[in-house]
């Protein structure tokens, strides 16, 4: 489904690649100074929308373009969000001090564990990753340390609303930032060749290892800080939510539903999932069920997610309009 | 500690191992024969637990004595689900069809706690608490009962795959599904009745898991990743690896939970998973490729 999206082809529109995303940001920022405009409710949704996009974002350049399929989100998440706690209750640090701690752990975390996780290739690396991220999860319960499996509370006051909101926008900036820089450099291009052949890559003088591990620190320092923010914002982190599969499984199911490895995939695939989630909100169970039947139909009939089927459809039309101008014009 | 609890400890690793085993040799057989990662598979032996247990209270079954059935089932359950969903995707990478099986393992697990709430359920039977005692070593009868049906099994698995005219097909489709098409195998058929043996080991193995254990909608994540341990600790698509493996994992979980607390168990599994991944992917008994 990977090698469908030619090389290069995201280098055609040098506007839109940097434009779009700092729109979405000012989208953003301008819905909420709008006085009026969002509700309480709205706040909350965007918050969530925010903090989903960047992960998605971290996991579509991992997958996307890395073709690093990871099941293990929920570890860089937790290691964050535990992080950003101790840093806060241990030292008395700003709330900024421990989300960058949150992002410095989740890159330094990758780091200790890619020299396992790497020598897993497909496949393998996702079982791999899940049982990374299953394994954390069953240690932080376990172990006395970091509270058990009771957690942390933590120690510094409760955020506000507004103050979350603008932490979450000031990591959704971040995010963008980090991605289009990413993705409008020879980065992608080499990590796009690594996805596409390891060997060949390798042959023509790639290091593969480095630039997988520079793509991976960059994804788990977002996942890092982000579950950073969540902490922040619940007050308290326990293994069983912060380590919980839940993560790794929203995140795949948003890019994979939005478009894998399309630089817009995470973002509108983070919409999709999160007002989903929203219409079924009172149907816990029945979310889950149609989240999961909307994956299995993207993988079978759209393999490059709701953005693969739009830039098809316009280049389909774009196609018929010049083919019928040619019939016309002899 | 006593030799006794130490023995009889070792004893129940052994035995569970070999349950483990059979629940393993599903997700081998498919990841040998279809190049498919199901991660659906934990569901799909947690399908066969709630299996036993309706079969249990319509008929008043036995569940041993319903695992023919039980296995029945299954494969009429899942060849079509597999001609439905996976067939399709044949020719597509390996990630799709992972993908989907990942689809398959949330809605699953969401219909079982519609149908069944999640609540922690047993197939409770008179002989699953009953000892089973030699000297002064003791271990639970089911744990005998599953090891030897688990054991069983994977015998006649191996007699399929290696004695039979279906293991012939089965093992050239493995080898090189292109070349074993030219040759008249009808390698979509081959894959079809994989996924439905390997859907039938994973369900009586989850049907002697709900005896001897507990089991609740998402008990099959745990399960799921024991079996990848066993898979990558046997080699894959090794049915003698798989067995070994299987008690290889049993016993050291049993030391595992003994030695750190019975939360370590699952834990000290995983983290022999990463450590022979990291260093041995083939596997232990799996050559080199």
């Amino acid at each position: 489904m990977m090698q469908e999206n030619s090389l290069g082809r995201s280098m055609a529109h040098p506007l839109t690649g940097s434009v779009a995303p700092a729109l979405i940001v000012a989208v953003f920022a301008a819905a909420f100074m709008t006085p009026g405009l969002l509700g309480n409710y709205e706040v909350e949704i965007a918050y969530r929308l925010m903090l989903y996009i960047c992960l998605a974002e971290a996991w579509n350049l991992l997958a996307g373009y890395g073709g690093l399929v990871s099941l293990g989100s929920a570890a860089f998440v937790g290691v964050g969000a535990y992080a950003f706690t101790s840093a806060l209750n241990a030292f008395g640090v700003p709330p900024i001090v421990g989300l960058l701690l949150a992002g410095l752990a989740g890159g330094v975390f990758a780091v200790l564990v890619s020299p396992a996780v790497f020598r897993m290739r497909g496949l393998y690396f996702t079982v791999g990753t899940l049982a990374l991220g299953e394994a954390l999860r069953l240690f932080m319960v376990n172990v006395p340390w970091f509270g058990g499996s009771r957690g942390l509370f933590l120690d510094a006051d409760f955020p506000s609303r507004e103050a979350l909101f603008w932490w979450a926008l000031g990591l959704l900036a971040l995010s963008q930032f980090l991605i289009t820089v990413y993705t409008r450099t020879r980065l992608s291009i080499i990590l796009r060749s690594v996805r596409d052949d390891e060997d060949a890559a390798a042959q023509l003088g790639v290091r593969i290892y480095r630039v997988k591990l520079v793509a991976f620190v960059v994804a788990s320092m977002l996942m890092g800080m982000g579950g950073g923010l969540q902490a922040y914002k619940l007050g308290a982190v326990e293994p069983y939510g912060m380590f919980g599969l839940p993560w790794s499984i929203d995140i795949l199911s948003m890019v994979v539903i939005g478009g894998l490895g399309l630089r817009y995939g995470a973002l509108v695939g983070a919409f999709f999932v999160i007002t989903l989630a929203e219409l079924l909100a009172d149907y816990p169970e029945a979310h889950i069920v149609v989240t999961g039947l909307v994956l299995a139909l993207v993988v079978r009939f759209a393999p490059r997610g709701v953005c693969g089927l739009v830039i098809d459809n316009w280049k389909r039309r774009r196609s018929e309009t010049r083919g019928s101008e040619r019939e016309v014009q002899p | 500690m006593s030799f006794e609890i130490i023995a009889s400890n070792l004893l129940s690793g052994v035995l569970w191992g070999g349950i483990l085993a059979l629940i393993a040799l599903g997700l081998s057989i498919v990841l040998g024969v279809m190049r498919l990662i199901n991660l659906a598979h934990g569901e799909i032996m947690v399908a066969g637990a709630y299996c036993a247990l309706v079969i249990g209270s319509l008929t008043g079954l036995d569940p041993l004595i319903a695992l023919p059935l039980i296995a029945a089932i299954m494969v009429v359950v899942a060849v079509p689900l597999q001609q439905l969903l996976l067939a399709p995707l044949a020719g597509k990478g390996a990630e799709a069809p992972m993908m989907t099986t990942f689809a398959v393992s949330l809605i699953l697990q969401n219909l079982f706690l519609v149908g069944f709430s999640a609540d922690t359920r047993s197939i409770g039977q008179g002989y699953s608490t009953q000892p089973f005692s030699i000297g002064p070593i003791s271990v639970p009868l089911i744990y005998v009962l599953g090891f030897v049906i688990s054991v069983g099994i994977i015998g006649a698995v191996y007699l399929l795959v290696n004695r039979s005219a279906f293991g012939r097909d089965l093992r050239a489709s493995a080898l090189d599904p292109v070349a074993a098409a030219s040759v008249g195998v009808n390698v979509r058929r081959v894959h079809a009745l994989t996924f439905g043996l390997g859907a039938a080991c994973a369900a009586t193995g989850g049907v002697l898991v709900g005896i001897a254990l507990s089991f609740t909608p998402t008990t099959g994540a745990a399960y799921l990743l024991t079996s990848f341990a066993i898979v990558v600790l046997g080699g894959m698509g090794s049915i003698f690896g798989t067995l070994v493996a299987g008690i290889v994992l049993g016993v050291i979980q049993s030391i595992g939970a003994l030695v750190l607390g019975d939360g370590f168990r699952d834990l000290v599994g995983l983290v022999l998973f990463l450590a022979v991944l990291a260093v041995r992917p083939a596997g232990l008994f799996g050559r080199r490729t």
